[in-house]
């Protein structure tokens, strides 16, 4: 870019600048200082590409080198709305246990939190992750790292657990001011119709996921933010204990 | 053999010479810094339930993540409530900072911390745009973005009218700096929640730069020394600058080559499906009346991918480019309204405007700054009608504690005053870089067109005074 080139007088006005100028040894540093941020910038590139490219030759050669480059703080994933968009719509809902203030429990029937979430995006010209990302999220995050029988894979598995159990919680406690005692999970799918002039119907019935009943451990991991500690590990250890 | 001898000298004194796209590094400077400080300041008011202690993603969920995969995070350096609002304040006023050009050198990197701190911190609640203002986070710190449209470009321009004597007297940068070191200590003993060096690597070694950068400016303003410092920067500016175009044609064409597999997009009726969904349909009249017509869904199905996967071959075409341009950033504001994605969008719109050529980009500015000049008791021009590139002139010598934000000048100052004229041909500097730097070349082929047509535009306004060497003032 010309931008400082300006005016473009003649060239033979210009004395030398910028490297040119430079007394030999700092001409030598400046040339090594290029092709070494060159050279860092051709493989950064590159292990972007091969990371964001399908899986490949090159790639599964070097994946762990790829992967040691690129994460933590260089993952990305721009597979916007493809290969296909999402042509469902998954909500997350809940139902529970509660113990009310004066020491009763009550039952709460099924709650559609993602329905909840609709409705607070509808109209909203800034929807907040909290609306938009966070439940959402949480259960691709789960269904992610969980096997079909809802047996958790990996580490992320618990993790994925403890998330989910947390939203719904917090949802359920917002909601009714009481202590939450055990959750049942499931996931309902319906499909998007797809456009009346394309001739093609889908099925219209929903599909469910139902996992089990999980105990919520007592308030000290409801108040994990403040207390902070393994409290909140242990508790979960326990929740999970008891939906086996 | 000679002729590309003679092209590959002149790209090397292309890009050691100058931090080229002034106006482009500023216009994403402000672009995302700005995205990000309205994120924040939205989300102000859900900023426990995303990124505090007690989040459903709790401070130990994070924690557990964070240990392994080494992500860089200062909020898990304690589960403190206070902690995690001087953070989140420490975010906002960064973006905030950021945006004005206000010793950008230091502040894009506290930005860097800001974002990566939060994102890091939890995850699962980001998207598409998130991940893109965590991307060019990290990339801004390599850019002198700062060289117009800044606080930064003002007091070089106020230092240049002084007579550089400000400069000795700025105790702000030298300050900034020493408090930098505290941080980074911090960041360093902290030790628990980084096993990842990446970003505390980066930080120490741009501290040490800038330390080293004004020492030099200070002992020996007009050393060769001094001058290889902004050859580098320069050369470091440039770099990051290609790799900010690259990644925006990375996310474009991943996003386009992908959906070329997808049977929705084949078919022509992908459209149709995220106006459905519940969680990207917050005005689901309007995505009726988009999604009610056979023909037009189709064909902005096609027209998408086909922008998308084209985008990045017709940066070898300026016209074209430009054309391809404004349908994308049209896209994204229609995205942002129809889907609800209005921060994704913004994001995606500041990475195509670094795109943008140089001429629009001046006229924009110059409007910005008739406008807010209006509103000057002193009829000076403000931030936007900044027209040249600041620290061009000999006031820029040894410009002050934020060197990178300055242009060409010193180089071109010594020039004047000592430099061997045609001591030896660029090129013979080349070396191994060539290579390299052929494919930079075609990158900046296109933007370098724009750039060319407001160097002639340039002209009227700031005078030759923006080559090297002469100053915008008498």
């Amino acid at each position: 870019m010309e931008a400082h080139e300006g005016g473009s007088p003649p060239e033979e006005t210009h004395p030398p600048t910028g490297v040119a100028a430079l007394g030999l040894p700092c001409r030598i540093a400046a040339a090594f200082a290029l092709a070494a941020v060159a050279g860092v910038a051709c493989v950064h590139l590159g292990m972007v590409f091969l990371h964001l490219a399908p899986s490949n030759t090159l790639s599964k050669q070097h994946a762990e080198a790829i992967d040691r480059w690129v994460y933590p703080e260089f993952e990305q994933n721009w597979k916007l709305f493809a290969p296909n968009p999402l042509q469902q719509n998954i909500a997350v809902q809940v139902r529970a246990e509660i113990r009310t203030e004066d020491g009763r429990t009550r039952s709460v029937g099924w709650t559609d939190l993602s329905a909840e979430d609709g409705r607070a995006i509808d109209g909203n010209p800034a929807p907040s992750h909290t609306q938009q990302n966070e439940l959402r999220r949480a259960w691709d995050f789960f269904t992610s790292s969980h096997d079909e029988e809802n047996r958790p894979v990996g580490s992320r598995g618990r993790i994925s657990e403890e998330y989910l159990r947390r939203i719904v919680v917090m949802r359920l406690g917002r909601a009714h001011g009481a202590e939450v005692e055990r959750i049942q999970i499931r996931s309902r799918t319906l499909q998007v119709q797809p456009p009346a002039w394309s001739g093609e119907k889908a099925s219209a019935e929903p599909r469910y996921r139902v996992l089990p009943w999980w105990l919520v451990p007592d308030e000290s991991d409801a108040a994990a933010g403040e207390s902070g500690g393994s409290a909140g590990f242990a508790a979960s250890g326990r929740a999970r204990g008891g939906a086996r | 053999m000679n002729r590309s001898a003679i092209a590959l000298g002149k790209l090397v004194s292309k890009v050691t010479d100058s931090a080229l796209g002034p106006y482009q590094s500023a216009v994403i400077r402000i672009g995302f810094a700005a995205t990000w400080l309205l994120f924040l300041l939205r989300e102000f008011p859900h900023r426990h339930e995303l990124y505090g202690p007690d989040s459903p993603w709790s401070w130990e969920l994070g924690e557990r993540l964070v240990s392994d995969n080494g992500a860089f995070t200062v909020l898990l350096w304690t589960d403190s409530e206070l902690w995690f609002e001087v953070v989140y304040v420490f975010a906002v006023l960064a973006s905030l900072l950021l945006a004005v050009g206000w010793r950008t050198r230091a502040v894009s990197v506290f930005f860097m911390v800001g974002v990566l701190s939060l994102q890091n911190r939890s995850v699962f609640m980001g998207d598409g745009g998130d991940n893109v203002i965590h991307l060019m986070a990290v990339y801004l710190v390599f850019t002198r973005c700062g060289q117009v449209w800044s606080l930064d470009a003002r007091r070089a321009r106020r230092r240049e009218a002084a007579g550089g004597e400000q400069e000795r007297a700025d105790v702000v940068g030298p300050v900034l700096w020493a408090l930098s070191a505290g941080g980074l200590l911090a960041v360093s003993l902290s030790g628990t929640t980084t096993p990842d060096p990446f970003v505390p690597v980066l930080l120490w070694t741009v501290w040490a730069a800038l330390g080293a950068w004004w020492l030099v400016g200070r002992v020996a303003p007009r050393s060769d020394a001094r001058a290889l410092f902004d050859v580098v920067g320069n050369i470091v500016h440039n770099t990051a600058l290609l790799v900010i175009m690259a990644e925006a044609c990375l996310i474009y064409a991943t996003a386009g080559w992908y959906k070329i597999q997808g049977s929705r997009w084949q078919d022509g009726t992908a459209l149709h499906y995220p106006l459905h969904l519940d969680y990207f349909s917050p005005w689901p009249g309007l995505a009726d009346l988009l999604a009610s017509n056979a023909t037009m869904v189709m064909l902005i199905t096609y027209g998408t991918v086909a922008v998308q996967v084209a985008f990045p071959f017709t940066l070898f075409n300026r016209r074209v480019k430009n054309v391809l341009l404004a349908l994308m950033i049209t896209e994204h504001l229609a995205i942002a309204v129809v889907l609800g994605l209005p921060f994704f969008s913004m994001a995606m719109i500041v990475a195509d405007s670094v795109f943008l050529p140089t001429t629009f980009l001046r006229r924009v500015g110059d409007a910005a700054g008739r406008l807010t000049g209006r509103f000057r008791p002193d009829g000076q021009s403000g931030l936007a009608s900044a027209t040249a590139p600041a620290g061009t002139g000999p006031g820029a010598t040894g410009s002050a504690w934020v060197p990178a934000q300055g242009g060409p000048g010193w180089a071109a100052e010594r020039a004047k005053h000592g430099g061997e004229p045609g001591a030896a041909a660029p090129g013979a500097v080349a070396g191994t870089a060539a290579e390299a730097e052929a494919e930079a070349e075609a990158e900046t082929g296109a933007a370098g067109t724009d750039a060319g047509g407001a160097g002639s535009h340039g002209s009227e306004t700031s005078g030759t005074g923006a080559s090297g060497g002469g100053s915008t003032r008498p």
